[in-house]
This record gives C-alpha cells, structure tokens and sequence, in this order.
C-alpha cells in the first residue's frame, strides 16, 4: 500500500511523538509498505494556533496514497479520503488543562473562543476519520468526554524488543525516564529512605530542558538522607547498549509518573528484559500496563508503602522472576506488537 | 545553528531535489549544527490549489529556529525573520513554459489569473529573504528576468560522498542515469551508427518505459550496434558506476533543456572525464564548455557521433579536457564545505 | 480589563467632551486610560490621560498593557490623524462619529500624503472604477454617496457606532462585530443643575417673554440655517417676540452671507451669530432655550451631539426626518421632511404659540434623553459589547491575516479565493447546531 504518514513537531524539541513516528514508519516498510512521510512544523503559542490549524485544511493530500496515518495534533485535521488517526493527545490548555493552573489560554472571552474554535476544528477532523485510534485508555476517555470520538485504544509498542535480555534479579532497581519533576524521580529517593532491606536505586535519563534545579534537589535528597551509597543518578542521555545492560540486571523497574496519558517505554523495556516494574496508584496510563501482583506492583504515592514494595521485590526473586515474566504475557494480551499495530492502522 | 530546510513537494515523487536536502541536512548535522527537515506537501491541479497551497505556506510557524532556507515554491513562503532562498526552480509553468507546450498552467482567463496571482506573491514574498541564491546560473538569469531579484549562484555539490578518480582513458562512453525520452538515450544509439572509430557506448541504468527500453534494443539491432553498444537496463551499484566513470574515454549526456548541469556533469568532472552534451541540454552548459571541458554538438546524430569519434582519436585532448573540468569543479567551490559555510554565514 | 481610550482632547472638539463623560462612567467598570495627541487646550479629564506625540511613538510596551484600544474618529483630520495612524497598526475598536468621512481622507492624502494617487486608488478600491476621483467630491453633496467609512472601519476588531441607519451600512463592509451605542454626553448629568439656578434669559440680553430660539453646533451648509430663517420669515407675524441664536463656529464668509440673508428677510435684529462659545455660555442658552432647531440635510454624522445636548435640557427639538434623527422616538421631537421650510415654519408656530405643549415635548425628550444618552449606560453597552469583541477576536484577526497575505498576492476584494477561505473558516472554526449525536456535549 501507498501510505502518508503525517505528523507533526515542535521544532527541535524531542517529544514522546517522535519514536512512534519513526518506529511507525521503519516497522511499515518491513511490512512492505511504501510510505511518504510529512512531519509539518507546528508552534503551540495559542495566538498562532489558528493560523497552522487552517493550513492544515489547505495542504491538499487527498489525490495521493491508499491511506492517510495521521499521528500528532493537529495531523488529523489534514483531508484524505481514506484518513485513520492515531491519536497521541490533544492541545492539552482547550481541554483537560482548561481551568487549571496549567492553562496557557487566556482566562478570557478571547479564551473562551480559542477554546470553543480548536474544538470545533477537532471535531470536524475527527469526524472524517474513517478510524479513529490512540495510545491510551485514558486519551480515549478524553476523546469520548470531548469530542463524542469513540476511539480504540492501540497501545504503542517497542521497536525491537528482542534487544533486551534477562541477566540477573540484582540488588538494585531501575528508573529509568526523563528528568522533570512530574516524573516523581523524588519519589522513589524518598521511599528508598523507608526500606529495610539494602536494595539500591539507578535513576538514569536526560533532564529536561531547564530541569537542572529538580536534578540538584534529587542529589540534594540523597545526601540528606545519607543514601549516596545506594542511590545513583546518572543525569544524561543513556545509550541503548547501556539501557539493555542496566535492564538486563535490575531487579526491577521503577516508574512513578503523576497522572500520565499513557505508559512510557521504560515500562515495555523492563517486561522485554522480564522484569517486573512498580508504580504508583496514580500514574495514569501505566496502571492500563500494570496490574499488581500480577505484572508488577501498584502501591498508593506513599514512601513508606512504596518501600515496603521495593523491598519485596529485593527480598522475593521469585516473585519478581514470576511476575518479570507475566509482563511477556500482560504485552501480548494486550496485543502490543507490531503486526497487531499495523493490521488495526490498515484495516 | 538550529536551521530548518524547507522544500515543496508532491507526495510519492522522489525527485532530485529530494536527495539534494537530505544531502544538505546530514551535511548541516555533520559541520555541527541542528537541522530539521521540513517538506510541504505541494498540489498544483486545478489551478485553484497552487493559491491554497501558497496560502498554507503563509500560516505554517518555525518556532524556536534561527533561519530557514527554503528550496522552491512556495516554500520560500513560509515567513520567517532570516530566511535564505536557495533557489532549485521556481513554479516554471507561470514562467519560462507560460505559453509554450510544455506549459502546465492554461492560458486560459482562471490560468491568467492564477499566474498573476504566483507572480505577485513571489515578489512580495522573496523580498522578504534575508539572501538569494540561485542553484545554477540558468535558474539566477530566470529569477533577475522574471522577477528582477538578484542572486548569487550556489552549485549544490555531489549529495554522497564516493571518491570518484579517474583511473584510465579507455575505449567507451559512459552513458550513466535513468533512462528515459527527456534524457534521449536513443539518440546517442543512433549517433553510434555514423562513427567511423572503434568508439563503444555504455548505457548504463533503469529504462522508466518498456517502450523507450524497446526502441533502443530496436536501433541496436537495425545498427548492427551489438558489439559496440552495452544497454545495461538496471539499476546500477555506486561501486559500478564510479569505476565506470573511472575507467571511460569520456562521458555523454544530453537532456533536453535541463535547468542546472545535474549530478552525472559532477560526477563526469570530477572524474576528470570530458563530457559530451548538446545545445539544447540546458544547465549542463555552465559546467561543459565546447572544446575546454567537453563537447557541446547540435542534437543529431552525426554531430554526436563527430564528438564521440574526435575524442577516441584524440586521447590528449580527452585527457586535456578532462583536467580542464576537474580544474572548473574546484574553481567554483562545487563542495559541501562551502555551501555549508555560505549557507550558515 | 485594561482599556486605552484614544481621542481628540482639545476643548473645541465635542468628542473631547464625549469622550471624558464616557470614560468617567467608564472608570467605574474597567481600568481606562484617556489617550491623546493634542498639545493645547485640554479638556480636563476624569481619568488618567496619557499624552503621546505621535502614532509613530507609540511601542509595543504600551499596547501590551492593554486588553482593549478604542479608537474615536471623526471627519476632521487634525483631530483624528495620529489615531487613525495608530489605529493601522495596533488593530482595536473604533467609535466612527462621522459617516462621511471623506474630508478628513481627501485632507489626509493631499495635504499630508501629497498622494493623490493613493486617494484615487482609494476610492476605487472602495467604489469600483467609476467613482469620481477628479472631482472634488467632498465639496458636493454627492459626498453622501462616496462616504469613505469604509477605510476608517477597516482591519477593526470591531465598530461602535451611535445610530442603526450607520450600524447596517457598517454591516454591509465589514465582517467583525458591529455594535449601535446611543451617543451620551454629560449634559444628561448636568442639565439638571442648571435648570435650578436663575431664570437665565435675562443673563443672555433675552426678555422673559421673549422666545428664544436656538441652533448649536459648526455652521455649515448642511446645517441647513438658510431654510429656519426662511421659516422664520413665513412666520414673523405670527410668532410674538423672539431671538434666533446661532451658537457654533462659522467662518466670516458664511457668517457674512448668512446675515445678509437674514437681513434679506426682515430678520436682522432678531438673529444673532454667537460663534464658539464656552461651555458655559452654551449650558446658559441650553437651558434658557425655548425651542432648538437641529436641521440636517444631507446627514454626515452618525448621531448628533448637539442633539443629545438640547434633549437632555429638555428642549423640543425640530429636526429633518432622516439618518439617526428618524430612530428617535415621534414623541420626542418634531420631524420634518428636508428641504421643506413650510413644515418647518408650521412646527415653529406650533410651539411658538403653545407653551403647555411644548414644554411637555421637552419633558419627554428630557426623559428619554436620561436614560437613553446617559454615560451610565453607553458605558454598560460598551462593556458588553467588548465581550463580543473579544470573542470574535480570534477569528477575525485570523481572517485579517489571511486578508493580507492574499491582498499581498493580489487578491481583489471579489476574488473567489477570499470566498474560499472564508467558507473554510467558517467551517472548522464555528460550532453548528446540530441535531446529530455526533455535537459534543
């Protein structure tokens, strides 16, 4: 099939779009596919906003490719007779930041009409699709509360799974994941402090841009809580070679994100190492991933409930072998792989 | 610098224009600056849609990048407060082929208004750019004609890097390059049936129709050509295709009115191989000099088939010609370094 | 919400005077800034004004600290062209006092441009190819026809004007929102100390028993003074003892003429040209007024200040039936058809003779004149309105953009492209009601 894939990005800034995008594109050419693939440049500001959503509806796809795959909003506002959207998230402030202190509109009639016209132009095209799809649970329910857009969920997965190896259930647990304060990286330095047993801790990942004060508070934390020689935090990009190594011997993953819209990766990267991850009540949509006992363990956001977790998972290597390996099981379950992926995209 | 690359383009079409800014992008990462790709789709059919597109351009946003270069229209559209224009062609249709055969946009009142319309944006618009280039001196003569915007010429280099050497002056012409009706191959067929030296052709690539690849078997045949022409309709390796041009007494190529000289004219050069075209080839002629760095004939076959005999007679003066070109390339500053440098100024 | 409210400030210009009653009731409901250019003779204002010496000085600094700018324009350029200037480049809501505009665009562009080609273009670009471009047309009455509003409203956010005849014209140019205000003025305010003090006629050189009647406002020809004096003339022997005063500025040549006509006509000793006179002497003949006469023929503005004025003091005004004078209620003044000086002389000796009636009349327009020209509630009305305003903001200044980048290609204002895009627009950003579950929520 001729296929276009369509996105869109903020210039220079990696978001969680990008990987889907580019494994999306890799994963349909081995499945024989050719595809044409525009990443349109797209500024969040609200007063220009307008402006590119317009655009989207003059940029004429419509004479080409068996099928349209649009992916990050506002793709899916582009025409094609045969359009399906795979939908990542919304401009957040129109929607569920709307009222919060994380709305970027205006609190304004001008607000009020940027927010009633994005609506509008989301509606219009989500209609058109001739299948609606996206990455969560929760994306899906936001869909639905929105737009009146029944959407399925098609959960994103690994490019290469294969990659990662089972080594050892070892003496630290792993997060792994940008560093930005919403991730909670905190959270876990503060449970480590309640844990009885001397299980370690690796976080690793890139902090964010302009994230630098939270890296300094997290070394901040473990010096207060005299934990330097259990808590290591390595704060830059971590090569694959050195994410399968760290996966390969952890006993197992962390992940405490507040209320996030879908799972991360690291989440798939531990089960693709077969191991077990932990999280929190109210991470979002990692509790569609993790089901505690079962895969991993779910504990409220507390430090000393979390503790008692972690030191389970140091203590029982069986349990987090049984439940490492269950997360083989849950990924399959769910249908997060590739063939299902496109088979759904192409259907 | 965080530079973003803007191109128009038809979904599917993968044209050479397409190479030349995936070329430009690894090239910019690789001197070290940040680089984002951008393409736009492009319609053009009914008329109506090149106005929407135009449109379009005009509402995308570059946030967060420090300049943009844009390649054609109507890309060069898109606003911004430092943007170069590195002109590959502009919308020919409402230019050099308004009003000829090959034309693309009617004359007819909606096509009048349509090229009023392109005209007047592209003015207002390329006023806007912060500097002009122009990819070939046909493409800068177009631009200061039409439009009456300066611009200096910027050659875009080979898009890979392969080391093309000349290895030896043999007994063939090397005919490298897709093979189809606007390239004439056949025509070069037929110019083997008036050579009186022992002068072989090679033609050397993908035929795009069976009819054209039929007709070149067919004059093969009728010329009695088997021994002395090798039609290799296939796509070749990068390693064949510089030891060829390595190994050749020279090269050949003669498209009908091309707007810049092309990669086989680099690739011939820098081989140190004098190159054959026509008067009628177009931008190949800014690099091919009659008699410096080539030959430069009438289309006919007996011409071509002067040129190909007076090289094969001459190995000197091939040789002579083919320093002379590689001298030409350097000259110019045919290179990735400078474009780069020029680019990012 | 924050508001720059930019007008003419000088004393001798009446939007001056709208302008700070208007902000004052104003001030109580956002945060105003009275702005202006002028350099003598300032009103005083009830608010905080803020001077600037030209559009040109005017930085992005002081646009971002206002939600709202308001624009007051008016038919007379030195007054208005710093505004206007600004108002191209920072896009706000303009208050257009004037219909006709089209001095202060002929003045602009001879006088100021030196351009008189940008003039002709003008008035092709808003009248087609045959609009009179050599000709002079303010100097005519044809000047009704070729307005030149059009290019005051242009790239607004949106248009306030003070009567409806002017609100439709404005809707049949331009796109964003349209809003008719009754014009206010502060003499509803303090009209009804003056009306306390002293019986002022005498103060004036007028008996007690004598009529006096007035006419305020510039002397111009469409003011139509030469038909109330022809009025008058019909009627001399029927009315008892009056005065005509004429109170406004006007030129000596016309000054000149006029009193020769009254003479003409037997009137000499009876009418009197006061010219520009303080606003308390205007108050004074305001109130000690029996009867006004406000003629217009052909109407330039889009309501009448001097109108307000002589209703809010109680007055029983005599005016054409035409433009913003024919949206006032038939109880509260006497309209009469233009050009017709017998109608005139009739409404004359109506109220002449009978003063129970009159003074009923004048109790009327002074109740309506209360509630319908107060500040109070031009400011109330301005207000909602700017939530309309800033509602369409969006999307108007979306297809302002648009308007531009396809006028830069050029694109004429009937070209099928603009319909296009607007249709585009309309489609993807505007909620419709539908009766499908497909509408959210």
């Amino acid at each position: 099939m001729r296929i276009i894939l369509a996105t869109t990005a903020t210039p220079f800034v990696a978001g969680g779009s990008t990987q889907i995008v580019e494994w999306l594109h890799r994963q349909l050419e081995i499945h024989g596919h050719d595809v044409e693939l525009f990443q349109l440049p797209v500024s969040e500001a609200y007063g220009e906003i307008l402006d590119q959503l317009l655009a989207m509806r003059l940029l004429d796809l419509t004479q080409h490719g068996d099928r349209l795959i649009a992916v990050r909003s506002p793709s899916h506002l582009l025409r094609h007779p045969n359009k399906v959207a795979w939908f990542i998230h919304h401009y957040r402030s129109a929607y569920d930041l709307w009222g919060t202190r994380y709305q970027t509109l205006p609190d304004t009639p001008e607000g009020l009409a940027y927010r009633s016209a994005i609506v509008q132009s989301d509606n219009v095209g989500l209609q058109e699709c001739v299948r609606l799809f996206c990455n969560s649970g929760v994306v899906r329910d936001r869909l639905m509360k929105f737009n009146n857009a029944p959407a399925e969920v098609l959960y994103p997965p690994l490019l290469d799974p294969g990659q990662f190896r089972c080594g050892v259930y070892g003496d630290y647990l792993l997060y792994i994941g940008r560093l930005t304060h919403h991730k909670r990286q905190w959270l876990a330095i503060e449970a480590l402090r309640y844990t009885r047993t001397p299980v370690k801790l690796i976080i690793a990942g890139c902090p964010d841009p302009g994230a630098e004060p939270y890296v300094f508070d997290l070394q901040h934390l473990v010096a207060k809580y005299g934990l330097e020689h259990r808590v290591s935090i390595l704060s830059r990009w971590i090569s694959e070679h050195e994410k399968v190594e760290l996966f390969a011997n952890c006993a197992a993953a962390v992940y405490l994100p507040f209320d996030e819209d879908s799972y991360g990766y690291p989440s798939l990267e531990a089960h693709a190492a077969r191991k077990p991850v932990l999280t929190t009540i109210d991470a979002g949509g990692t509790n569609e991933l993790i089901v505690n006992g079962y895969n991993g363990l779910v504990t409220p956001a507390d430090p000393e409930l979390l503790a008692n977790a972690m030191d389970s998972l140091y203590k029982d290597k069986d349990l987090a072998r049984r439940m490492g390996e269950a997360g083989e099981q849950r990924i399959h379950d769910l249908g997060i792989n590739w063939d299902a992926v496109i088979t759904r995209l192409l259907a | 610098m965080k530079i973003g690359i803007l191109i128009s383009t038809v979904p599917f079409v993968r044209g050479g224009a397409e190479i030349l800014i995936r070329a430009l992008h690894a090239k910019l990462r690789e001197y070290g600056h940040q680089a984002l790709l951008v393409r736009i789709p492009f319609r053009w059919e009914p008329p109506q849609k090149i106005l929407e597109h135009m449109l379009a351009c005009r509402l995308l946003r570059m946030p967060g990048v420090a300049r943009v270069v844009a390649l054609n229209f109507p890309a060069f559209y898109v606003p911004h407060e430092d943007k170069i224009v590195w002109m590959l062609h502009q919308f020919r249709p409402a230019y050099d082929l308004w009003k000829t055969p090959y034309q693309g946009l009617s004359d007819s009142p909606e096509g009048q208004e349509v090229r009023d319309f392109i005209v007047r944006a592209d003015n207002s618009y390329l006023a806007e750019a912060s500097r002009i280039f122009a990819n070939s001196e046909v493409t800068s003569a177009r631009l200061k004609h039409f439009n009456g915007f300066d611009s200096d010429v910027l050659h875009p280099p080979l898009p890979y890097d392969h080391q093309f050497s000349c290895i030896e002056y043999g007994d063939f012409i090397f005919a490298p390059g897709n093979i189809n009706e606007a390239e004439r191959q056949l025509l070069l067929v037929q110019s083997m049936t008036h050579c009186r030296s022992g002068v072989k052709l090679l033609l050397a690539g993908k035929s795009e129709s069976e009819a054209n690849s039929d007709a070149i078997k067919v004059a093969i045949s009728k010329g009695r050509l088997e021994d002395r022409v090798t039609f290799l309709d296939r796509f070749i390796s990068e390693e064949e295709k510089v030891d060829w041009f390595g190994r050749a007494l020279a090269c050949a190529y003669i498209p009908y009115d091309e707007d810049s000289y092309g990669y086989v004219t680099l690739e011939s050069l820098l081989s140190k191989k004098a190159l054959i075209t026509c008067n009628d080839s177009g931008g190949i002629r800014e690099l091919v000099k009659d008699k410096v760095t080539g030959r430069v004939v009438d289309a006919s076959p007996r011409a071509l088939a002067e040129a190909m005999d007076g090289l094969y007679y001459d190995r000197a003066e091939a040789r002579q010609m083919g320093e002379a070109g590689y001298g030409l390339v350097k000259t110019l500053d045919i290179n990735w370094d400078h474009v780069v440098r020029v680019l990012t100024a | 919400m924050r508001i720059a409210w930019f007008t003419p400030l000088s004393r001798t210009s009446s939007i001056g005077r709208f302008s700070v009653a208007v902000t004052a009731s104003l001030s109580r409901l956002a945060y105003v800034d009275l702005c202006y250019f002028d350099s003598q003779d300032i009103r005083e204002s009830r608010v905080t004004a803020r001077r600037f010496s030209s559009a040109a000085s005017i930085t992005a600094d002081v646009w971002n600290g206002y939600d709202i700018v308001v624009y007051n324009l008016g038919n007379y350029l030195p007054f208005h062209r710093e505004i206007y200037l600004l108002s191209r480049r920072w896009p706000g809501v303009c208050i257009l006092h004037d219909f006709v505009m089209h001095h202060f665009f002929a003045d602009y562009y001879f006088n100021y441009l030196h351009d008189s080609n940008a003039y002709s273009l003008l008035m092709q670009h808003t009248y087609g190819f045959q609009a009179p471009v050599g000709e002079r047309a303010w100097e005519t009455a044809e000047v009704v026809h070729y307005p030149l509003f059009e290019e005051a409203a242009r790239g607004a956010l949106g248009i306030i004007t003070h009567s409806e005849f002017f609100k439709r014209r404005v809707q049949e140019c331009f796109a964003g929102p349209v809003a008719r205000i009754p014009l206010a003025c502060d003499a509803v305010t303090r009209s009804t100390e003056g009306s306390r003090s002293e019986p002022s006629k005498t103060k004036l050189g007028v008996a007690a028993d004598q009529l006096l009647i007035l006419t305020v406002g510039h002397v111009n020809r469409n003011k139509q003074i030469e038909s109330a004096l022809d009025a008058l003339a019909q009627i001399r022997s029927d009315l008892g003892s009056f005065i005509y005063a004429i109170v406004g500025p006007v030129s000596a040549d016309y000054e000149r003429e006029l009193k020769s006509a009254a003479r003409e006509k037997g009137l000499g000793d009876v009418v009197r040209f006061l010219g520009q006179v303080s606003d308390e002497v205007l108050f004074a003949y305001l109130s000690a007024a029996d009867v006004c006469i406000n003629l217009r023929f052909p109407i330039t503005e889009g309501a009448s200040g001097s109108l307000v004025e002589q209703m809010a003091f109680g007055k029983p005004v005599i005016v054409n039936d035409v433009g913003c004078f024919s949206e006032l209620p038939d109880e509260c003044v006497i309209k009469v058809p233009a050009n017709s000086d017998g109608r005139v002389a009739r409404a004359l000796r109506r109220l002449a003779n009978d003063a129970p009636d009159r003074i009923a009349m004048g109790a009327r327009a002074k109740a309506f004149a209360q509630t319908e020209f107060h500040p109070d509630r031009y400011a109330r009305q301005f207000m909602e309105f700017m939530w309309e305003v800033q509602s369409a903001k969006p999307i108007l200044s979306l297809s302002d953009r648009v308007g531009v980048e396809l006028g830069r290609m050029g694109a004429h204002a009937d070209a099928r492209i603009l319909d296009v895009i607007a249709r585009e627009i309309n489609e993807i950003f505007v909620e419709k009601p539908s009766h499908t579950d497909a509408s959210h929520r």
